[in-house]
């Protein structure tokens, strides 16, 4: 794909996430949208664009879908279908969410909106035997919806207690290399979220008025825009080093620098929209409240940031990771 | 000629492998500003000799050709195994493209070899004491003997300060003052000077780390041949704006190598707990995101990008990684900085303090965020 081609898919996607019409579950939702894109085709033959496009498009338009599940479920080695739901980590962790215990599966995580429309949910569990695959009817989830501090993320928290599993096993890293997927792509919409974070903020400053000149003019203003640019622009850079060398730790950088950014272009364009940014006139508190709710998917900035320093005085390495 | 880059990188470590004894410094770290230049012309003449020096470098001033890229992997890798400062050895970066591409091709067939082989040190006077930030406003004047034109000599007159090595040098790229005191960027001119012409006189500063790293130099009736000029009569101002990609890529890839070194040693040095490995955590997303957003430079710039404004943030990442980097020193190696008389307390101390300059030196941290908010945010002038 040549930039120009790149740049009109781009702007195709986003586009048509935009236009879908919301909440989920309308008759045409973004899921839907996904779906005539052919986002699991693209997934399949080129999943770092598929999940750029795709994930940067929902973080820039705030809409919600449920192509993550997808985006799991590829990485567990399994082939996504829109009746295939996943069960997520809870909220600000990584561990598997599963556990196989005498037979029975006893999990719980969180789910995307999918769960209220699919027949099946695969569970990775722990295991004596090891790491393994369960596929588990969606009846058997007992699903309460997660309101929280963003209604319109989907999220779920689901419980499972199911015996007679139907379990595969899953190789020893499976999970981690699945935690690195879900990391990227979570990644990739804070990423989109602090981009419009940003143009919302830099509109303001420069439409909004005080002392008889745009406020934008004020050094103060134009510094904290700065600031978060600097931020946006260096998770981007970690997302494509995490494409590039794709691994655990690229993924982990790559999702802590979005929880980093996601926190420095918050709070420098809040102030600068103050007071119409504290009112719901103003749709910058959707992206604040969403990039709150992604910043706790495959676990949270500031646990991950010391996971990777318990890596580093563990192997007593500092590795480099990508090269010119 | 064409080096593959992973295949040079795999033969220089094997290289630097093999000939580190002869190549790590004698003396114990940090050493003396004086122990450390002649470490680094030693470094330069051992690996010029070995033609390492010479790839990415282009044959008409006895390089070997290649991409560029490969000095900067050189660089690096020198910087990683401490066997040349970084700040030292990429001053070459900042040196000698300028002579490449805007000096006489003899003269700069005659002169480069010579930086690159570690026979002669260079400075690069540009900013002074009126000039800070405001490199526009510098008035060291040169006056033409006679029309500007046809001159055969010009008479500098003015004061450098900040810089760098200056007491070591054997010629430095000097920017003058050539057209009216108001002129700004419109009438500086650049020259290639001889350090030991009568009329040089050097003042070293000492910085608060105690390294007189830089100097004040003061001209006075200092008489340059004109073709020494390099490019255009009030030229200059490309001349200076030519060194920014160098800067802002390969100079930066050889300081991130550094502080991974950095970064390394303290992780050697700290014992593994909650509290430690946030700090080291965090530390390492920050050189992390720098290094990724060096590296997407540097490939833009060896696919013919022409680099500009939006350098700036590298630059913001750069000395926000290197602060980070040493407060983590200050938190978890606790007295080490302020009470630890051993060599590795005064390694830790004199960089420390070094990388309070970081928001400082090469454009301030505000300049930076200046150029960020109205080139790259398109906020408009401030006035």
């Amino acid at each position: 794909m040549d930039a120009a081609d790149r740049a009109l898919l781009e702007k195709t996607v986003r586009d048509a996430i935009a236009n879908a019409r919301g909440p989920i579950d309308s008759t045409m939702d973004v899921d839907g949208v996904l779906v005539e894109l052919g986002w699991l085709e693209m997934l399949e033959t080129e999943p770092q664009s598929a999940i750029d496009i795709v994930f940067t498009a929902l973080g820039t338009t705030n809409q919600t879908a449920t192509a993550l599940d997808d985006v799991v479920i590829a990485a567990l080695g399994l082939e996504p279908s829109a009746d295939l739901a996943v069960l997520l980590p809870r909220f600000a962790t990584w561990d598997c969410p599963g556990r196989i215990r005498a037979g029975d599966v006893h999990a719980v995580g969180l789910t995307t909106s999918r769960i209220n429309r699919v027949t099946t949910v695969v569970v990775v569990c722990e295991s004596d035997a090891g790491l393994q695959r369960v596929l588990v009817p969606a009846v058997d989830a007992d699903v309460s919806p997660v309101s929280g501090i963003d209604p319109d993320a989907g999220l779920n928290l689901v419980r499972i207690e199911h015996g007679a599993p139907d379990a595969a096993p899953l190789e020893a890293t499976a999970w981690e290399s699945t935690i690195a997927a879900g990391r990227r792509a979570v990644a990739h919409q804070i990423a989109g979220a602090t981009r419009t974070m940003l143009d919302q903020a830099r509109t303001h400053a420069i439409e909004r008025v005080q002392f008889g000149r745009p406020i934008a003019k004020f050094q103060a203003v134009r510094h904290r825009l700065a600031e978060a640019l600097v931020a946006v622009e260096a998770l981007d850079a970690t997302l494509t080093a995490a494409w590039d060398e794709p691994g655990p730790m690229t993924a982990a950088l790559a999702k802590a620098a979005a929880g980093r950014a996601a926190r420095i272009v918050a709070t420098h364009c809040q102030q600068v929209l103050a007071g119409i940014g504290f009112t719901t006139d103003h749709p910058f508190h959707r992206f604040l409240k969403r990039s709150m709710a992604l910043e706790g998917l495959f676990g949270s900035t500031d646990d991950i940031v010391v996971d990777i320093g318990h890596q580093l005085l563990a192997a007593r390495a500092v590795p480099t990771l990508i090269e010119l | 000629m064409e080096f593959p880059i992973l295949a040079f990188r795999a033969e220089l470590n094997a290289w630097l492998d093999a000939h580190h004894a002869t190549l790590a410094p004698s003396y114990p770290p940090p050493g003396t500003l004086d122990d450390e230049v002649a470490q680094m012309q030693r470094v330069k003449s051992t690996l010029f000799d070995a033609g390492w020096m010479r790839w990415g470098w282009p044959e008409r001033v006895g390089g070997f050709g290649g991409s560029p890229m490969l000095r900067t992997e050189l660089g690096a890798a020198l910087a990683g195994r401490g066997l040349a400062d970084p700040g030292l050895f990429s001053l070459i970066e900042v040196l000698a493209p300028t002579l490449i591409d805007f000096a006489t091709p003899e003269l700069a067939a005659d002169v480069v070899p010579r930086l690159l082989s570690g026979a002669e040190m260079w400075c690069q006077g540009f900013s002074e004491p009126g000039t800070g930030s405001d490199l526009a406003s510098l008035s060291c004047r040169a006056a033409p003997d006679g029309d500007p034109h046809t001159a055969s000599t010009w008479v500098v007159n003015g004061q450098k300060v900040w810089t760098s090595l200056a007491q070591y040098a054997d010629r430095c790229v000097l920017l003058t003052r050539t057209g009216p005191a108001d002129s700004r960027h419109r009438g500086i001119t650049a020259f290639f000077v001889d350090m030991d012409t009568a009329g040089i006189t050097i003042a070293p500063i000492e910085m608060i780390n105690g390294v007189p790293e830089f100097a004040e130099v003061f001209f006075d009736d200092v008489v340059v041949p004109a073709e020494r000029m390099l490019g255009e009569l009030d030229g200059g101002w490309a001349v200076a704006m030519s060194i920014l990609p160098f800067e802002r890529s390969s100079c930066f890839w050889q300081r991130i190598a550094y502080l991974y070194r950095r970064l390394q040693l303290l992780v050697d040095a700290s014992s593994d707990d909650d509290r430690t490995a946030e700090t080291l955590g965090n530390a390492y997303l920050q050189l992390h995101e720098l290094r990724a957003r060096s590296r997407a430079t540097q490939h833009r710039l060896a696919d013919g990008a022409v680099l500009g404004p939006e350098t700036s943030i590298d630059k913001v990442l750069v000395a926000t990684a290197e602060r980070a980097i040493y407060d983590a020193v200050l938190r978890l190696l606790p007295g080490v900085v302020e009470t630890d008389d051993s060599v590795a307390g005064e390694t830790w101390r004199t960089e420390y303090i070094y990388s309070r300059a970081a928001t400082i030196y090469g454009g301030t941290a505000e300049v930076q965020r200046n150029i960020i908010a109205r080139r790259l945010l398109d906020l408009g002038s401030d006035d």
